[in-house]
């Protein structure tokens, strides 16, 4: 292994020398990247919505390229999902938006502008939740089993926030058109919970678990809308060597 | 690839929802204790105590143990019961009619359990014991309300002396 990463060292020390020489010379015209705007939506809430008669959203996906490696990054949506649990039937229904930054750590090709990322997001979400039925946990069988209660009560101007890690990649598969996936790891902040019930589906930030977790991911198509050119520095370039 | 292998083990450990089945507290049953009347704070055991619920079939019938846990009903708000006492001796058994008053009310648990129904005793007649044959020939001579809020099994909430 050693000996791989020594020789690999000796070949970037040799690429080093030779582009150095190229420059001065004049011969290769300095290396540029674009910069722009990037905007999409989530593929997978869009396809849900067809097939499952319990789930309507929509999140729409957007970055903006600050840095070479940084990216300001934002979702917004829009969620209404019902969920049928074996004590529970319930319907929750919010707008939330995620707002944060993305950090690119993948080494592109000239020409090309990949992404493996990670990223950081904070997240609000406003919605409400509809109890439709519940049954009464009677672990004693003597008496007959209450009947499921239908109550249809709405718990209106409910909210959650909460901050997330997100990891993933995004491709461009046709020109400026790119194709991204990524898995988010979340955690509450604050969860404003009804009287009586609990916050079970927050909007963009997906089942709750007893703690204060959660987990998501996204599917993204997105175009891209360059706006402008910039010169890859000498100092990037050279950091992007020694790695 | 530590990084993504600890992304695995975490996603997996979420996998296990242990919020899938329940396991917290739900509807609690009545709780009485029966004491000694001559003697009341001692505990005192009781001998082929029947128990049946009016209209239901028998509910259990208890020996050598002074404490036992019964269900209300969760949809009305009187449960009657039958306690007879000695219940497999012909000359020494003795029934009475216990009759208990009570609101009720609904109260989320969890995402697994759903609700459960909590019960608060009336506070005028909360438990009224009365003989098959007549109130002079009560076996029950006593009873004290504990605890009229009854939200869990882990406390006695009525005692019977005998």
């Amino acid at each position: 292994m050693l000996k791989y990463i020594f020789s690999f060292f000796l070949l970037l020390i040799s690429f080093s020398g030779n582009a150095q020489e190229a420059t001065k010379k004049g011969s290769i015209a300095p290396k540029t990247e674009r910069y722009g705007i990037r905007f999409g939506a989530d593929l997978f809430k869009l396809t849900r919505s067809f097939y499952d008669k319990n789930y309507r959203g929509l999140e729409l996906v957007g970055d903006y390229r600050l840095t070479r490696r940084h990216y300001i990054a934002a979702e917004i949506g829009n969620e209404k999902k019902t969920v049928d649990e074996t004590q529970l039937n319930f319907t929750a229904n919010g707008t939330y938006i995620k707002a944060g930054f993305d950090y690119n750590a993948y080494e592109n090709w000239l020409g090309m502008q990949n992404m493996i990322y990670i990223g950081l997001r904070y997240g609000i979400s406003s919605f409400s939740q509809t109890l439709n039925s519940y049954e009464i946990y009677n672990p004693d069988h003597y008496f007959d089993d209450a009947p499921t209660i239908n109550v249809n009560e709405k718990y209106n101007g409910l909210s959650a926030q909460w901050v997330e890690v997100a990891a993933g990649v995004k491709a461009e598969v046709f020109h400026n058109v790119y194709v991204g996936f990524s898995l988010q790891l979340k955690r509450l902040v604050s969860n404003n919970k009804p009287n009586n019930f609990d916050n079970l589906y927050i909007p963009g930030f997906n089942r709750t678990y007893d703690g204060d977790f959660g987990v998501g991911f996204n599917y993204t198509i997105s175009y891209f809308l360059p706006l402008y050119k910039a010169t890859v520095k000498a100092k990037d370039k050279k950091a992007d060597k020694k790695k | 690839m530590k990084k993504i292998f600890l992304l695995l083990v975490l996603f997996s450990l979420l996998g296990c929802e242990k919020d899938d089945i329940c396991i917290d507290d739900t509807t609690p049953r009545l709780v009485i204790e029966f004491y000694e009347k001559a003697n009341p704070t001692v505990l005192r055991n009781v001998t082929n105590l029947k128990v049946t619920a009016e209209g239901e079939t028998e509910f259990g019938v208890f020996t050598g143990t002074s404490k036992i846990s019964i269900p209300l009903k969760i949809t009305d708000t009187t449960t009657k019961y039958s306690f007879i006492i000695n219940s497999t001796d012909t000359t020494f058994s003795n029934e009475d009619f216990i009759e208990i008053n009570y609101t009720h009310q609904n109260v989320y648990v969890s995402r697994a359990c759903g609700y459960k129904t909590i019960f608060e005793l009336d506070t005028t007649s909360p438990f009224v014991a009365t003989d098959a044959i007549s109130n002079a020939n009560l076996w029950i001579q006593d009873i004290d309300i504990v605890t009229t809020t009854i939200d869990n099994e882990n406390e006695v909430h009525v005692k019977i002396y005998f």
